[in-house]
């Protein structure tokens, strides 16, 4: 029983979630930046906590979409931002994180080859400028307990919007959002599943590390937000199938969104209709516009060699986790911790050490 | 009214009536419109029970005379005085008669529901009838933290201890049955000597998404959704006053086709909530009142939302057919 009000600031806007239909029993969530949500509560919150004075320089080291949400709510704020980025960021974000008033550093090309790659070079210039500073505040999306109790506002839309929900589909990179979404909105729907997609060989759900392709979800380092324990099943999926996904919310459902909401949507797809009685959401995390002149790109896929097999129906389903397939695998976590399904796994397999890394994991890590 | 002073006879009386509540459906702490965190609840009221007060006037002495276990009758009593007295015929002090058939300290809401009789008598003797949300925000003036029993023309998200009005959920609540029973017979709490619940970062996020799923539910007329709130509520407030037997009450319920459980957050009592138009509810209220008795718990309350009667401020006496349709 209340009336429609304006926003009091942009982000305030950015971070709320449309709910849109897909299918009989599948709804989205689709964001523009889904990302405003923990830069938004992160920062507010230490402003109010005393931690972000006036003259407090905002550092972090990401320079994807968690940049350029803090950069958004750093201008509301009127508080300076010093990003650290490395020379693989995108030429058109970097322009828009600068136009914001963010300072982009990017840490040198040569430190790809070093040891820990992009990801060890810019941690250590981090310290570095937090050290050249008086005073800085470090959002660290990927630790701080912040990033998922953000997500309250997720599970309250949900919960005010379709009242009951089965499933949670959603891709995984900082735990976040998935993690913090499933954790409240259990706290009023206990049986409510969560499946979290990956990429291939991303270290989040045991995959040894490697290149990816695939952008905006997977990771090369565990985050300490990363709840295990919150997930009933993981995915795992290619560069390619992703992108065949994301160009089909596109052409059936006039969704322009990122790859990591393509991989997503395939999964959603497929255990939607696999369970037509199960009301099932889909997090899409963000928009096309990166991605315009790859994953839109007929001619780039083309190149890339990937328009030249189909999407498979469904998932292979997987008894080891640790094993990339390659192509979309799908493995029963059932809500146990890391630690305790490497364990059974290793044990299935017949041995006790770490899983045999693949030759590619010899490659440059990634930097996202 | 045999203990009429000299000088109020003759002189008119003033009666006001507000109903008990059998705890709350939720109860936490929520942001304001401006962003502010302030604690609330939402009442289940009880209108089988309540409080009437009868304010006899007086214009010779000042102050007010009560029982001596109500002081907050009489402080509710100056303070609407107060606010009445540019009234022409707004009399010196007075003198406060209780009735009331509320449980005392079990979490049904008796000393608010004294309370608010009160301000709404006093209201009547100078025939200028208090808003509900005056009669609240006085409440709160005399008690520190009140429900909101006063509120009953809808169902409110009701700031405690500010005395204001954080949402306006539903007109009314949807057709349920709550079967109440005291999970600690004998036990007593003092609601003013409980220290407020030191709720953590997560559980004022789990308040939020309450927040939203009782929003729908309440829209909906959704009772399995108001039993997962109200059961998620309780949970919470375990860790702060906890109910004995909460989770078996719980397993019950949901064994016999409830919808979840709801508890007084200061207070020893919960009810089981049953979805009234749901087929088979009648056999499940029954079975279940049964294993109150058979764990050796007094049942405190049988409310039926679809015959409460919609409040008029000035309440009629109470109907007393919930307790007929067992």
């Amino acid at each position: 029983m209340s009336i429609r009000t304006s926003f009091e600031e942009a982000t305030e806007a950015y971070q709320i979630p449309k709910l849109i239909r897909l299918g009989p029993n599948l709804f989205c969530a689709c964001f523009t930046l889904m990302k405003m949500i923990p830069a938004r509560f992160i920062l507010r919150r230490a402003l109010q906590d005393g931690r972000l004075e006036a003259s407090t320089v905002i550092v972090e080291t990401t320079s994807g979409t968690f940049g350029l949400a803090l950069a958004m709510q750093a201008v509301h704020m009127d508080r300076r931002l010093i990003l650290i980025s490395d020379p693989v960021i995108d030429e058109r974000l970097h322009r828009r994180l600068t136009d914001l008033g963010a300072v982009v550093e990017r840490v040198p090309a040569a430190a790809s080859a070093a040891v820990g790659g992009y990801q060890a070079a810019r941690l250590e210039r981090l310290a570095e400028v937090r050290a050249e500073l008086p005073a800085t505040f470090c959002p660290e999306q990927y630790s701080n307990p912040d990033n998922p109790r953000s997500y309250a506002t997720v599970a309250e839309v949900l919960l005010e919007c379709l009242g009951q929900v089965d499933c949670v589909v959603g891709p995984v990179g900082s735990g976040g959002s998935m993690c913090g979404t499933m954790t409240y909105l259990r706290s009023v729907l206990p049986e409510c599943l969560a499946i979290g997609v990956d990429a291939q060989r991303s270290v989040l759900f045991g995959h040894p590390d490697g290149p990816r392709e695939l952008r905006g979800m997977g990771m090369s380092l565990m985050p300490a937000n990363l709840d295990h324990r919150v997930f009933d099943s993981v995915h795992w999926c290619s560069a390619r199938e992703a992108y065949a996904a994301t160009r089909q919310l596109h052409r059936l459902h006039a969704l322009f969104m990122g790859p990591s909401s393509g991989a997503a949507y395939l999964v959603a797809r497929w255990w939607a209709k696999a369970n037509p009685s199960a009301l099932t959401v889909v997090l899409l995390p963000d928009e096309g516009y990166r991605y315009q002149d790859t994953v839109y790109n007929d001619e780039w896929l083309r190149g890339k060699g990937y328009l030249d097999q189909p999407t498979p129906e469904e998932p292979i389903v997987v008894a080891d986790p640790g094993a990339p397939q390659g192509s979309w695998a799908a493995y029963d976590w059932a809500r146990r911790p890391l630690a305790e399904v490497l364990a059974a796994s290793h044990a299935s397999r017949g041995d006790l050490g770490p899983p045999t890394m693949p030759a590619t994991s010899a490659a440059v890590p990634t930097s996202q | 009214m045999a203990a009429l002073e000299q000088d109020t006879a003759g002189l008119e009386v003033g009666v006001g009536y507000a109903p008990a509540h059998h705890g709350e459906l939720m109860q936490g702490m929520f942001t304001d419109d401006s962003g502010q965190l302030r604690r609330a609840l939402v009442s289940l009221p009880q209108p089988d029970r309540g409080t009437r007060a009868v304010f006899y006037p007086s214009h010779s002495h000042w102050g007010v005379v009560a029982a001596p276990e109500f002081t907050k009758v009489r402080r509710a009593a100056l303070l609407a005085l107060r606010e009445l007295s540019t009234h022409p015929a707004s009399p010196k002090g007075g003198q406060v008669e209780i009735i009331s058939d509320v449980p005392r300290g079990i979490g049904m809401g008796s000393s608010t529901s004294d309370v608010a009789a009160t301000i709404r008598a006093v209201a009547d003797y100078h025939g200028m009838p208090l808003s509900r949300e005056e009669v609240g925000r006085l409440s709160v003036l005399a008690e520190c933290a009140s429900d909101s029993v006063m509120i009953d023309d809808r169902v409110v998200l009701f700031a405690h201890r500010d005395g204001i009005v954080l949402e306006t959920f539903a007109p009314r609540l949807p057709s349920m049955i709550v079967i109440g029973c005291d999970t600690e017979p004998g036990a007593k709490v003092d609601t003013l000597a409980l220290q407020p619940a030191d709720y953590c970062d997560d559980e004022i996020g789990a308040f939020q998404v309450l927040r939203g799923a009782l929003r729908r539910a309440l829209a909906t007329e959704d009772v399995q959704l108001v039993g997962r709130v109200a059961t998620a509520s309780a949970r919470i407030n375990e860790r702060f006053l906890p109910k004995p037997n909460l989770e078996i009450l719980l397993a019950e319920c949901l064994r016999n086709g409830g919808c979840g459980i709801q508890v007084a957050h200061s207070g020893t009592v919960a009810g089981m909530i049953f979805d009234a138009r749901r087929p088979g509810t009648q056999e499940g209220v029954q079975r279940s009142i049964s294993f109150i008795e058979e764990l050796g718990l007094v049942l405190t309350a049988m409310i039926n939302t679809e015959s409460a009667t919609a409040g008029t401020g000035t309440a009629a006496v109470p109907m007393a057919d919930a307790r007929a349709n067992a």
